[in-house]
């Protein structure tokens, strides 16, 4: 295969420079794959709204459920019990707890204020994020090491997207392994897979056409690409960012 | 309207005959209509001739009405879309459709390749094996192999790159059936019925599979209206998906079915995003094949010429196409099965110019040879077609008793052959289940499977209509039951498909081979039952008298087993002669079986002929292996969407966008993507990197480190867990303060390097290398969870959630005191310190974390931000760095400072075979403490002094070090020119101007001052080196602690 045609497909070879901006789809569709701005893409007759969601604090709570001063510390603090069973979760005031392991949560806190999503480019973070309480996270920290627990602050790790319509679990199902059906994943629950090959943690809401994707933020941009290139056939709306709520 | 094609009856069949649909076939227009495939388009045109054999080029025509098709494999020509070796036979035809025959030059019918045919008695099977390999060098076959795939060729790939999409999809049931024909209808039926969820699919268009008998009713109603209510009604069911166009194709661990189904496949023009095809990946409780059966071939001589087809296949043509396969045509049977399509082929106008049927007058008792002399057909009783000629066309049989003696000659441009059917067991096989022999059937049939997986109707040898709705429903049923235990929805509260409650408990599924009496609509949920047997598609296969081939009358002519592989007769034999007797040997030796059809017609013939040859039974020859795909795939499938740059995923950090807007030349990193430098117009890489690297020595650069590793630990217990984790000490590291750490593979060997930072009594930061970084997590992960669960500590892994830039070089502190709230003084904040801070630019406040350690071997800073203000972060740092010409560097420029500077890299130096001791830092080892892999340090070997040690080298020329040179005292010595070392890093040091390397040299820390050769054979250079120690810039470490 000649250079020029390597790049024409996007590959990138060992020791090749430069990615490739045009991607397999790029010389199909250009625009249509991948979209970045507010709009509707894809067939016609959109059964899916893809949109960034802004994450105000992602807290990682580990230690050991059976130590009661823990958990009991753990509820004070986030204003909810850790959930036990996995991959379900449990809600505060204004904050959620995912599941994640036997000895692992994940706190989610929402904002106060709403932040103003971009229209011209969804996948830019909304420009107003309020400031990190990194003071009180600090303290936090301190009183479930106390208990012999541990928190460690995850905000920045995690980029969301919401799926919302009819098709969500269909898009999703293109992607990832996990039956979707509500009876085997319940509205409310959370599970931890992939979204083609990126891991995700994934949460469908009390609302079960909707669901919420957190990968790595490093592989957002490829996240958002799969989802986009996933929900093509069916046709999407995009979005423009909102808060990531946990309901 | 023009004048329909000749051989397109006016009435009957699926087809639309208001939809009239042009298509081109080797150059030529023709007519179709929309319902027709391309096989039955042109058997309506009069059109046989569609192809060569693949090894004599003898002429192929339609043999099948499906996937089994050996022989009508064509080119399908649209450009980037086009396609080799498409079945003519499950081709849907589209508007404007063009393909054309293959393996044929200059055309189908004058064929230079046929000379192979006349040539054949000196290329039998194994021909090519046996004379190409020789010469044995210099590797002949490679020459040979060309033209012989020219010769042998199938059709010809694209050479365009795919522009299709093609889509994967997850899907979890309680049931899967597979085939939706009568017993497949029943399965779906049936365990709908009991609120399974339940998946459908099926690899034909349309439903009934091979129930098509226009005389049979089912439920009270005939065969179309059955199908009909049936698929509409699980249609309506939410937890039923029906999949047509969908082959099942392979069966895999834990109930696993892969399944493609084409999109478009059969659209002239797709709509935009519709995927070409899906691949299905479908995770089923229980599965039931309804897979049907496939019919199998007799071998006489020349049953391979065009006009002869297996006879259910005229039958389908007829009944499903509305199509005559021919004028005259002769009936070559061994069962009562191929009556019915003689009597529909009569019934279509069709003249029948015989049934000869192999069995003695006894067995033709039952009703079907009855109705066929009833309507004057001839049937010759005893009897074999012994041969056929034509040229391109069949023109006429000999027929002759069984027994033997003269032959007579019948006229015919159709033969229709049936020697049984065989259940396609192919999904059951894959799942490791096993077969049994049926003397009655003389085919192999599903015996036992341990896996959830039930066979049904035809797919299990129940042939006839009735049993094969009893069969269907019966396991249908039974799959719910199973699936129950292994998926709970099937129990829960279940909807039955005619909307109404129910329970598993009523639909208790009927004795086998109890078919309540017809007439009545039934209930959705009870057994459908029949009347008009025998089976629709004329499966009925009752009193069968195996027939496998008839005796040539000329030795020389041909009797086809495989007809897309050209086995023959006789190659079976030779390879019986030759000692090729196990099943898998004959199937490599001779090819049968190995074309794109995997020989569904031809394999059982195949083994029971090798049977006859050994004298032994059938079964004792048993059968290949059963591999997926049961038809071909396309390969674009199996990729999905992941394909060019998203055959993985790319990483990018928080400033890619900035460096890609700045002139960026990124390397890959693992999945990260890493500026490699950052080259001005009309600068080369190598340039941009030597002055990315002089600058840091002289004034100051910026790079990207966000891709490092970053593990944070909690807990009263983590210095303890350092202390076994690396080789170095960490119980006496301060708060604010960081260390660099190696630590250790089980077997002794360096797996990993980093620092660590202390940050609060009972919270420590670790880095990782960039590629290592999961590694090292699951590393501690397995620690903590397996050895140690008693120390309390707990790992987070916070790479993306800091963004990290470096700074470094004597200025670096000058940009940094611009930009934190601390005092950055050398007093303040020395070498090794960590300190919390905040980073203020204009009005930007960022919470950060400040390390001065250095790579580089300047004065240097690490400045970590959270990711989201990474962006931020950088552009400050290059706004306070205007004054002091800061530059950012990447990736080559950082190696070429690290080079000087000697410090190891994880994979070059550290390579997995290296100890701390190698790299010179066996200093390192605590020598008062235990840590992981320092039990295998003490191995004899990892202490001899001629171990390969870490060295500097310094080209003495100017010239170049050859990139993976050996290392070699004399460069001229013969081969084997005993090797001394290697070089792990090299690069052109624009400090020391010269070129310079780190290296792995026997003894090489007593052979500093050495003069050796770097040699690299491959690339034909050598150059001269002085052996040194690895760090060639500042040894004592003091421009790091200004």
């Amino acid at each position: 295969m000649s250079d020029a045609a390597i790049d024409a497909i996007g590959a990138t070879a060992q020791g090749r420079f430069g990615a490739t901006a045009q991607g397999h789809f790029g010389a199909m569709a250009p625009g249509h794959y991948g979209a970045s701005a507010s709009g509707t893409y894809g067939a016609a007759g959109a059964g899916i709204v893809l949109a960034p969601a802004t994450i105000a604090t992602a807290w990682n709570v580990q230690g050991d459920p059976s130590s009661a001063v823990f958990t009991d510390q753990a509820r004070t603090m986030f204003g909810a019990p850790l959930p036990l069973v996995p991959n379900t979760t449990t809600r505060g005031a204004a904050s959620a707890i995912l599941w994640l392991g036997p000895r692992s949560w994940l706190v989610l806190q929402e904002l106060a204020s709403r932040p103003v999503g971009r229209a011209d480019d969804v996948t830019q973070p909304a420009e107003e994020v309020a400031a990190q309480p990194s003071a009180e996270f600090d303290a936090h920290r301190d009183a479930l090491s106390a208990q012999g627990g541990a928190l460690f602050d995850v905000t920045a790790s995690r980029v969301a997207f919401t799926l919302r319509g009819p098709h969500a679990a269909t898009v999703l199902a293109a992607q990832c392994p996990l039956d979707f059906d509500p009876r085997a994943f319940p509205p409310t629950h959370c599970a931890q897979s992939l979204v083609g090959h990126i891991n995700a943690l994934i949460f469908r809401h009390a609302d079960a056409q909707m669901f919420s994707v957190m990968v790595a933020r490093s592989m957002a941009a490829d996240a958002w690409h799969g989802l986009c290139v996933a929900s093509a056939s069916t046709g999407y709306d995009v979005a423009p960012a909102s808060p990531l709520s946990i309901v | 309207m023009t004048q329909p094609p000749r051989y397109r009856l006016a009435a009957g069949g699926h087809i639309d005959r208001s939809a009239a649909i042009g298509f081109t076939y080797d150059g030529v227009d023709y007519k179709g209509f929309a319902g027709d495939t391309l096989a039955s388009a042109l058997l309506a045109n009069g059109v046989h001739l569609v192809g060569r054999s693949f090894k004599y080029h003898r002429p192929r025509g339609i043999f099948s009405a499906g996937t089994e098709e050996p022989g009508a494999l064509v080119q399908l020509a649209r450009g980037a879309r086009s396609e080799p070796n498409v079945r003519a036979t499950t081709l849907e035809l589209y508007d404007g459709l063009v393909a054309a025959s293959q393996n044929c030059w200059p055309s189908v019918a004058f064929d230079i390749g046929a000379i192979n045919d006349l040539m054949s008695r000196f290329i039998p099977a194994g021909f090519y094996y046996k004379t190409f390999m020789w010469p044995p060098t210099p590797r002949w076959w490679l020459r040979y192999e060309k033209a012989i795939r020219h010769a042998a060729g199938m059709g010809r790939a694209a050479t365009l790159a795919d522009p299709d999409r093609y889509e994967h999809r997850y899907a979890h049931c309680d049931v899967l059936v597979v085939g939706g024909g009568a017993a497949g209808l029943a399965a779906a039926r049936s365990a709908a019925a009991t609120g399974a969820r339940v998946i459908l699919c099926d690899e034909n268009p349309s439903w009934g599979g091979g129930l098509q008998d226009p005389d049979a009713v089912i439920d009270g109603k005939s065969v179309d209206d059955w199908i009909t209510d049936t698929t509409r009604e699980l249609a309506a069911c939410p937890d039923v998906v029906l999949l047509s166009r969908t082959t099942a194709f392979g069966y895999y661990d834990g109930n696993l079915v892969g399944a493609v189904e084409r999109v478009t496949d059969h659209l002239a023009k797709p709509p935009p995003f519709a995927p070409r095809q899906r691949l299905w990946k479908i995770r089923a409780g229980a599965v039931v094949l309804a897979t049907g059966a496939l019919e199998r071939s007799i071998a006489y001589m020349n049953n391979d010429l065009p006009g002869t087809m297996l006879a259910a296949a005229a039958g389908t043509y007829v009944r499903r196409y509305g199509v005559r396969p021919g004028d005259r045509a002769v009936v070559f049977t061994n069962h009562d099965g191929a009556y019915a399509d003689a009597l529909a082929l009569h019934e279509a106008g069709v003249a029948i110019g015989a049934i000869v049927d192999a069995r003695p007058p006894a067995m033709l008792a039952s009703a079907l040879p009855q109705r066929a002399r009833a309507a004057g057909l001839t049937v010759l009783v005893d009897s074999v077609v012994a041969g056929a000629s034509g040229k391109h066309h069949v023109r006429a049989v000999d027929v002759r008793l069984r027994a033997g003696g003269a032959t007579t000659r019948i006229d015919c441009d159709l033969v229709c052959v049936s020697g049984g059917w065989n259940p396609a067991v192919h999904l059951f096989s894959q799942a490791r289940g096993k077969l049994r022999y049926d003397d009655a059937l003389a085919t192999f049939v599903p015996d036992a499977s341990p896996l959830p997986i039930i066979p049904a109707g035809a797919a299990n040898g129940r042939f006839d209509l009735a049993a094969a709705l009893t069969d269907g429903h019966a396991a249908g049923h039974a799959a719910s039951l199973k699936a129950g235990g292994l998926n709970s929805s099937a129990i829960r509260g279940v909807t039955a498909v005619d909307g109404r409650e129910t329970s598993p408990l009523n639909t208790e599924p009927a004795k086998a081979g109890e078919v309540p009496s017809a007439g009545a609509p039934s209930p959705a949920q009870s057994l459908p039952t029949s009347r008009g047997a025998p089976h629709a598609n004329a499966l009925a296969v009752a009193a069968l008298r195996p027939l496998w081939s008839v005796a040539p009358s000329r030795s020389s002519a041909k009797r086809f087993v495989d007809f897309q592989n050209d086995v023959t007769v006789a190659d079976i034999a030779l390879a019986a002669r030759e000692g090729y007797q196990a099943v898998e040997h004959l199937k490599r030796y001779t090819t049968l079986g190995m074309g794109t059809d995997q020989g569904k017609t031809s394999n059982i013939v195949g083994l029971a002929l090798m049977a006859e040859e050994l004298g032994v039974a059938i079964p004792q020859v048993g059968t290949t292996t059963f591999r997926p795909p049961y038809t071909t795939v396309t390969l674009g499938a199996f990729p999905g969407a992941e394909c060019g740059v998203h055959v993985e995923p790319t990483r990018r950090s928080a400033m890619h966008a900035w460096h890609a807007a700045h002139g960026a030349r990124f390397v890959n990193a693992g999945l990260w993507k890493r500026p490699h430098s950052y080259p001005r117009p009309g600068e080369s890489e190598d340039d941009a990197a030597n002055r990315e690297a002089r600058n840091v020595r002289e004034s100051v650069g910026i790079v990207d480190v966000s891709t490092l590793g970053k593990i944070e630990l909690q807990g009263r217990d983590v210095a303890e867990f350092l202390n076994r984790l690396y080789i170095n000490r960490w119980d006496t590291l301060g708060v604010g303060r960081c260390r660099y750490g190696v630590m250790l593979r089980d077997d002794g060997m360096v797996m990993d390097d980093g620092t660590t930072s202390r940050l609060a009594s009972t919270h420590y930061l670790m880095t990782t290398t960039t590629v290592n970084a999961v590694k090292v997590m699951q590393q501690i992960e397995h620690l903590l969870q397996i050895e140690w669960p008693e120390l309390e500590v707990y790992a987070a892994s916070v790479t993306e959630q800091w963004a990290a830039v470096a700074l470094a070089g004597p200025r670096s502190r000058d940009v940094l005191a611009q930009l934190v709230d601390i005092d950055v003084s050398n007093a303040a904040f020395p070498f090794l310190a960590v300190a919390a801070c905040e980073v203020r630019f204009g009005d930007a406040r960022m919470p950060a974390r400040l390390f001065r350690m250095s790579y580089s071997g300047e004065m240097a800073y690490e400045i970590h931000v959270s990711a989201d203000r990474g962006a931020q972060l950088w552009e400050a740092v290059m706004a306070a760095g205007v004054p002091f010409a800061i530059m950012p560097y990447g990736t080559e420029a950082m190696s070429t400072l690290r080079i000087e500077k000697g410090h190891v890299v994880i994979g070059a130096e550290a390579d997995g075979r290296t100890t701390a001791d190698d790299l010179g830092l066996a200093a390192l080892v605590n020598p008062a403490k235990w840590c992981v892999g320092k039990p295998l340090l003490e191995r004899p070997a990892l202490t001899l002094p001629e171990r390969w040690q870490l060295v500097g080298l310094t080209s003495c020329d100017g010239a170049a070090i050859p990139r993976g040179a050996k290392i070699v005292v004399d460069p001229d010595a013969a081969s084997p020119n005993p090797v001394e070392g290697h070089v792990t890093s090299w690069c052109f040091s624009p400090t020391l101007g010269a070129w310079i390397a780190l290296a792995l040299v026997a003894r090489g820390r007593a052979r500093h001052g050495e003069t050796l050769w770097a040699i690299s054979p491959l690339a034909g250079a050598k150059c001269r080196v002085t052996v040194g120690p690895p760090c060639f810039i500042d040894p004592k470490g003091e421009r790091l602690r200004v």
